[in-house]
Order: structure tokens, then C-alpha cells, then sequence
């Protein structure tokens, strides 16, 4: 008990000291919250890939080269029971704005009678389902995509394509997918997309990509080889590889925004610590005489060292709380929640993010009493008193 | 430099005519010289990110606006965000040759209309040992481009008109593997036709040195392609270019026009969208640095009761000491400045100063280099002194106030 009041008393003796530590703590931990927040988004939403046992198949010299509508057929003849490959998905990109909105969309026609087979995790309802197969113009739009454009189930929207056929398409929103991991994409139905190409004089029907969906791991695996050897020699070669290693790759071309981020973190993690540091040391400096007396009255080294450690993790446990609540509360709790991350994903500020810098907080709080904690330990009891400034 | 205009006011009212010298900063800078190493480490490290920030910005900025000729002009097709997903046809090119205003060359009499086609290729990165690949773009010109885009310049020979030559642009030469002269590379729809490295060029350091480019007919016969990516125009000199534009966007020509500067403003948008987010998250942790510098420069302020009251009673003013300790930070933010510019530094020459960036929605990389210049250091610099001397302002208006007399009694 009397060591608690003495630890409070500590704290309090220099208010400024302990609120300006306090605050140079909390500042880079929220930092650390919003820049993990972003990585740690970026991997699930690539571990959703990899759950997700999807291949994707590009031709092999570029993704913007499209491949030859029969690849559909070819492909599913691999396994005509449909037991190991479960389903093949004709996607075409579009990109698309809305009129007078600079914002870019990304807009994905899919094969619809295989879309719900191939993208389960997107967990539309029965009657959603009935919507999607029901209607040539329907549009599921991502979560996100939804609340920053304002769209609705029912609603129908006007979107420019920025493919061909470069024209108003106008589609029905059937779901705003809230279950879904990704929460910014747009799918329709790309039959509508090559009605509508033919329309405008377009004539050659070609698909972007294919995603197929494995049944099991082997599967996979055995499929990433037998496509591209299916297709070996002819002109429309391909290369197939699993759905995070695509994804991935767009990710780093992204300028590598999750390494960057990474580093900013850890770098941010360092000053907390020098400033955490510079404040035991200073402590420590204006209390040697007092720790010296302590210490000459029969108090251990190990327990000055205690105190230190004490103090130390209380003021980076404050600042810790304090600046991952901050981020929590606002990407959470207020209109900052809708705030996304271009073309990689709404900015997702989650508790076990939050957790793993209060985590950090500790390990900062630890380290910073190091020097000073083992000073202490080991000091020379009548030199530390005869020290008087 | 660290002149606050509240030491100068008191200064006014006070008789004292001399400044602490410089040296008794300097050396009070070491009397504590734990709690002085680890300030100056918080504001290296600040200074660090800000600097690789500012320089990655400007590296951008440069870029981009040596891009910026205002004489030409961007026709994609309507609806289309950039080149690599436009295209336009044969029949559309001709119309752009009726579109009034535009430079005419004077050696064959027509418009400079320089129809191109921009595909990709999958290059290694030579920075990271080709564990990466990115997507580099490869244009299709004719001759008439060397004219309309007049910042390229050769470097050795050009392509040859019928045979499978390419010319790489020299930035994309650094950056992505094979692509030196002499070197062939697979280009076409199916990636089986080999192009000979003939020559480089430069572009003034805009973004099209990232590019490959080669003769049009060809590529497009590589590539299967019957219709053009996009045009290249040049205006000419007594023509305005709104007019221009507005003429290609009406009902003749029906096709998107753009100067070039804003083409690539919006093809740059989302790096500036990460930038604008790094740069609040910069500030953040400038804040948690003038958090610091305030800290350790109340402890000094403290330590040194008697040490100030000693001043004033030997007739510095309060003016002088307020401004001495508010120097006194701004020295200390400048060690960590230098150090944080130098981390910097080291960082882009061991790590590597090469980068390439998506355009929004071209799918194609952009490379440029960043580079510290001295520019943007003195900027940083600038901007670490101002954290140091507002995290010292409160702690001095502290010891300008302390009372000569009792502070002199204090232990």
C-alpha cells in the first residue's frame, strides 16, 4: 500500500513532466493503430484470398490482353463433374465513374449463373440471390462504396464505363454486400456488358479474366499447372496463379503502401520509446539523492528498480490507452468510420489492432526504464548521496 | 532566427543591450547529455520521415511538370481515363485532322496528330533483385511523335521503321531488367516476338522515360490490334488551347481532350491521396516531437533555477533569457535535424531511390527518382527548427518570469 501511494506520488510531483509523456506516448501510438489498421486490412482482405481456394487466369502477357469467351468451356472440361473444379467465372473489368464524380469506381462484370458459387463469402441472402438471376441489370455494390455514394437497395444508378462500350449503363442495386470482405467493388452481370458492346458496334466477345473456385487445397494446386498447359502453344496463352498472388500484386505496384507503412510504424514506435526513455532518465536524474536515501535505509536495489519499472509502465499505459482509444472511437464511432483507403480498402480500425499497440505500449514502457531501472539497481549508495547539485 | 516577437516587445522595456553568447547554449546542451541524446533521437527520427516524404513529393512534382507542356493536348476516347484503356478508331483519327488550331509541320504540310497505341509489358524490377515485376508501358509511334512531344530527346539511334527495334526510355533502362542496348525483349500479344534495344531517350525527366517505345505499325500488328490507344496533338503557337479542346469535345469530333498537365495531375491523383494521409501522420508524430523538446527543456528550465537567476541578477532581462532558451531548443532540434537528414539519406542510397507508382487507372508503372537535394533538406531543417522552437516557447517564458531574488535562495 505504501509503495502505491509513493508510485502515485511520484506521478503527480511533476503533472507537466507526466501529461506531456503521457502525450508523447499517445501520439505515436495512434499513429502506430492507423498505419497497422491499414496493413493488417490489407492481409486479411489477402487471407480472404487464400481461404477463398480461387485461381486466376490472365493471359500471360498482360492482364489488360483479354481472353477468348470459349476458355469458359475448355476450362470446365477439366473436370466435366464438377467435383474438384467447382466453378469457372468470366470477369471483365469496366473501372466506370458516375457523371460529374471524379471519384473511380471499380466496377467487375461476372459470369452470373457461377458469380454466387465462385464469390460465397459475399453471403447473399435467398432472395437476393432470386434478385441477382432475376434481372440482367442488377449491381451489388460494396459496403463502403455504398455509404459514400449514398446507394440503397432498389436504387438505380447510372455508371460510364471506362472500357467499351464507353457509354451510360444503368443498373439496379440488388445488395450493398455487408457481409462482404471486400467493401468496394461493384459486380454485374457481363452479359449486359457484351449486349451492350455489340450494341455499340463492338463486335469480338473476349473475357479480362477467369477466377475458378477449387475445392480443396490439391485441387488448387493441380490446377494452377493443368490451365496453363491446357493452353500451352496456342496464341492465347495463360497464366494462372492463386487469388493472392494476384491480388498481391497489385498491392505492391500500389507503391508498396503496407512495407511503407510498416517502417513508418516502427520508426514511430522509436520515438515513443526515446521520449518515454527521456522522461525516466530525467526522473531518475532529480531523484538520485532520494533513491540513494531509500536505498541507505535497507531498501533492495530490486525494488527501486521496481518503482521505476512501475512509473514507467503506468505513464506509457495512459498514453498507450489513450492513443489507440483515439483512433478507435473515430473510425468507429463517427463520420471519419467511411473514410477509405483508394483502391485497397476502407480504413478499418479494429480491437485487436488497437490491443497490439497497447501490447507495444508496454514493451515501449519497459524499454524505456531500462537504463535507469538498472542504474538504480547497481548504484553506489554513498557516491549517489554525496551527488547533491 | 528563434526572434519571438513576445522577447522582442519585452526586450523593449528592458535596459540590458547583451545576448547569451552562443557557446553557453552550446555547453549546456551537454551538461545533461542523456536526456540531450535522446531528445535529438526523437527529432532524427521525425526529421528522417519527414525528409524521405518531402523528397518523394517532390520528386512527383518535378515529374509531373516537366510534363506540363502546355502546347499539347491528350485525345482519349470519351469515357476512357487513360490511355491504356482507350481506343479510338481510324475513322475518329481523321476527324482530329479537320480539328482547327493545330501546328502543322512544315515539312510534309499536315497537322501534327501523332496517333499512338500504349500496351504493356511485365518487367522484372532491377531494384529488388526481379523478385518483383511491373508493368511497363510500351508505346506505339510514328515519326511524327519526335515532333509533337518535343521534350524527347534521343540517345543513340532510333527505331527503324520496318524492323522490330524498340528505344527505352532511360529511366525505365535503370529501373526494370533488360532493357539495355542490345538487349531483346519479348513483346506482342502472345510475348513470342523479340524487339532489339537500339537507342534510349530522355524526356526532360517527365514521366514518358518510363516508357518503351517503338514503330506503331508493327507493334499493332504484334499486338493484334486494329484500333488506335489515344492522339497526341500539338497546338499551334497562335491557337488557344481551350478552344481547342472544346472543338475535339463538341459534336464533330465527339472525343476527350485534355492538356497534358492535367492528364497526368489526374493519373498522379491517388499518390497524392497517400501522400496527403502520410503527411498528416508526419504531423502527428512532429507534435509528439514538440512534446518531447517541451519536456526536456522544463526539466532544464528547472535544473537550472539558480543558473538563471544568476543571469538576470548580472542583468540579462527576461527578453534574453526567454529567447536564449527558445535558441537554446532550436540548436538541439537542429543536431536531431541533421542527423534525421543524414539517416535519410544514407537510407535512399543503401535501400535504394528508385520507385515506381501506379497511375490511377493506367495499370502502367511510372518510375522516377527520389533524391534528398539540398532544397528540400533546408526545408525539412527549416521546419525541425520551428518544432524545437515551439516546444521550447512555454518552458522559456518559465525562466524568463522566475524572480531573480528567491531563485537565487532556491537549492
Amino acid at each position: 500500500m505504501l509503495r502505491l501511494a509513493y508510485l502515485y506520488r511520484n506521478l503527480t510531483r511533476n503533472p507537466m513532466r507526466a501529461l506531456l509523456t503521457c502525450a508523447a506516448v499517445a501520439l505515436p501510438i495512434a499513429i502506430y493503430v492507423l498505419s497497422m489498421s491499414v496493413v493488417d486490412g490489407v492481409n486479411r482482405f489477402l487471407d480472404n484470398s487464400a481461404r477463398q481456394l480461387r485461381l486466376a487466369v490472365t493471359h500471360r502477357s498482360s492482364i489488360i490482353n483479354p481472353l477468348p469467351a470459349g476458355y469458359r468451356a475448355k476450362i470446365e472440361s477439366l473436370d466435366p463433374t464438377r467435383t474438384r473444379l467447382l466453378s469457372v467465372c468470366g470477369i471483365d473489368w469496366i473501372g466506370g465513374k458516375i457523371e460529374g464524380d471524379p471519384r473511380p469506381l471499380s466496377t467487375l462484370g461476372a459470369d452470373h449463373d457461377t458469380f454466387v458459387q465462385t464469390f460465397p463469402e459475399y453471403r447473399l441472402t435467398p432472395e437476393e440471390i432470386a434478385e441477382w438471376n432475376r434481372d440482367r441489370r442488377a449491381i451489388i455494390v460494396g459496403a463502403a462504396a455504398a455509404r459514400q455514394f449514398g446507394w440503397k437497395v432498389g436504387d438505380r444508378i447510372t455508371i460510364l464505363p471506362s472500357l467499351p462500350p464507353y457509354q451510360p449503363m444503368e443498373f439496379r442495386v440488388i445488395s450493398t454486400a455487408p457481409r462482404a470482405e471486400d467493401p468496394l467493388t461493384l459486380w454485374f452481370h457481363r452479359q449486359y456488358l457484351v449486349e451492350a458492346r455489340k450494341q455499340a458496334g463492338w463486335e469480338e466477345e473476349r473475357v479480362g479474366f477467369y477466377f475458378i473456385k477449387c475445392a480443396s487445397q490439391a485441387d488448387l494446386d493441380h490446377f494452377r499447372v493443368a490451365i496453363d498447359e491446357l493452353f500451352a502453344n496456342t496464341p492465347d496463352e495463360t497464366k494462372t496463379q492463386d487469388e493472392k498472388a494476384f491480388m498481391n500484386e497489385f498491392i505492391t505496384q500500389q507503391f508498396n503502401l503496407p512495407r511503407n507503412l510498416t517502417i513508418l510504424a516502427a520508426v514511430t514506435v522509436f520515438v515513443a520509446v526515446m521520449a518515454a526513455a527521456n522522461t525516466m532518465s530525467m526522473n531518475f536524474r532529480d531523484r538520485l539523492n532520494e533513491l540513494a536515501t531509500l536505498k541507505a535505509m535497507g531498501f533492495r536495489g530490486t525494488l527501486i528498480s521496481a518503482i521505476i519499472q512501475a512509473e514507467s509502465l503506468f505513464l506509457c499505459a495512459v498514453g498507450g490507452l489513450l492513443g489507440a482509444a483515439g483512433p478507435y472511437v473515430a473510425f468507429n464511432h463517427t463520420p471519419l468510420r467511411d473514410f477509405t483507403v483508394p483502391l485497397i480498402q476502407q480504413l478499418d480500425v479494429r480491437a485487436a489492432t488497437c490491443g497490439k499497440a497497447m501490447l507495444m505500449a508496454v514493451g515501449i514502457s519497459v524499454l524505456a526504464a531500462l537504463w535507469p531501472a538498472w542504474l538504480a539497481a547497481r548504484m553506489n549508495v554513498v557516491a549517489a548521496l554525496r551527488s547533491l547539485e | 532566427m528563434a526572434e519571438n516577437p513576445a522577447a522582442r516587445t519585452v526586450r523593449a522595456s528592458e535596459s540590458s543591450i547583451m545576448g547569451l553568447p552562443l557557446v553557453y547554449h552550446w555547453r549546456s546542451l551537454f551538461a545533461r547529455r542523456s536526456t540531450t541524446l535522446l531528445t535529438v533521437l526523437v527529432v532524427a527520427a521525425v526529421t528522417a520521415v519527414l525528409a524521405w516524404m518531402l523528397s518523394f513529393a517532390a520528386a512527383l512534382r518535378s515529374s509531373l511538370a516537366v510534363a506540363a507542356d502546355g502546347r499539347k493536348i491528350i485525345v482519349l476516347k470519351r469515357g476512357a481515363t487513360a490511355e491504356s484503356n482507350s481506343a479510338i478508331r481510324a475513322e475518329d483519327m481523321n476527324l482530329l485532322t479537320q480539328v482547327e488550331g493545330l501546328d502543322i509541320d512544315p515539312e510534309t504540310g499536315r497537322a501534327l496528330i501523332s496517333p499512338e497505341m500504349l500496351v504493356q509489358v511485365q518487367l522484372p524490377r532491377l531494384a529488388d533483385g526481379g523478385r518483383t515485376a511491373a508493368n511497363v508501358a510500351v508505346r506505339g509511334v510514328t515519326g511524327t511523335a519526335f515532333s509533337v512531344h518535343r521534350n524527347v530527346q534521343l540517345d543513340g539511334r532510333c527505331f527503324a521503321a520496318g524492323s522490330r527495334e524498340v528505344i527505352v526510355g532511360r529511366t525505365a533502362a535503370r529501373q526494370f531488367a533488360g532493357l539495355r542496348v542490345g538487349d531483346t525483349i519479348n513483346l506482342g500479344y502472345g510475348s513470342d516476338r523479340g524487339y532489339t534495344v537500339v537507342g534510349t531517350f530522355s524526356a526532360g525527366g517527365g514521366p514518358m522515360e518510363s516508357e518503351i517505345w517503338g514503330y506503331l505499325p508493327s507493334l499493332m500488328n504484334a499486338y493484334n490490334r486494329t484500333l488506335y490507344s489515344s492522339a497526341a496533338l500539338r497546338i499551334a503557337p497562335d491557337a488557344d488551347s481551350r478552344a481547342v479542346i472544346e472543338r475535339i469535345e463538341g459534336p464533330a469530333v465527339q472525343l476527350n481532350a485534355s492538356t497534358e498537365a492535367d492528364y497526368w495531375r489526374e493519373q498522379a491523383m491517388l499518390v497524392r491521396v497517400y501522400l496527403a494521409v502520410a503527411g498528416v501522420l508526419v504531423g502527428l508524430m512532429a507534435v509528439a516531437a514538440v512534446l518531447s523538446v517541451a519536456n526536456t527543456m522544463y526539466a532544464s528550465v528547472a535544473g537550472r533555477t539558480r543558473e538563471i537567476a544568476m543571469l538576470r541578477t548580472i542583468g540579462f532581462g527576461p527578453g534574453r533569457i526567454l529567447a536564449g532558451f527558445v535558441l537554446e531548443a532550436a540548436i538541439l532540434a537542429l543536431i536531431g535535424g541533421v542527423l534525421g537528414c543524414a539517416a535519410c539519406a544514407a537510407w535512399l542510397r543503401l535501400v535504394g531511390n528508385t520507385k515506381d507508382m501506379f497511375g490511377a487507372t493506367t495499370f502502367t508503372s511510372m518510375a522516377f527518382q527520389i533524391v534528398l537535394d539540398p532544397r528540400t533538406a533546408a526545408e525539412a531543417l527549416a521546419c525541425v527548427v520551428l518544432v524545437g522552437a515551439a516546444g521550447a516557447v512555454f518552458p522559456a517564458r518559465r525562466a524568463a518570469r522566475l524572480p531573480a531574488i528567491s531563485g537565487l535562495r532556491e537549492v
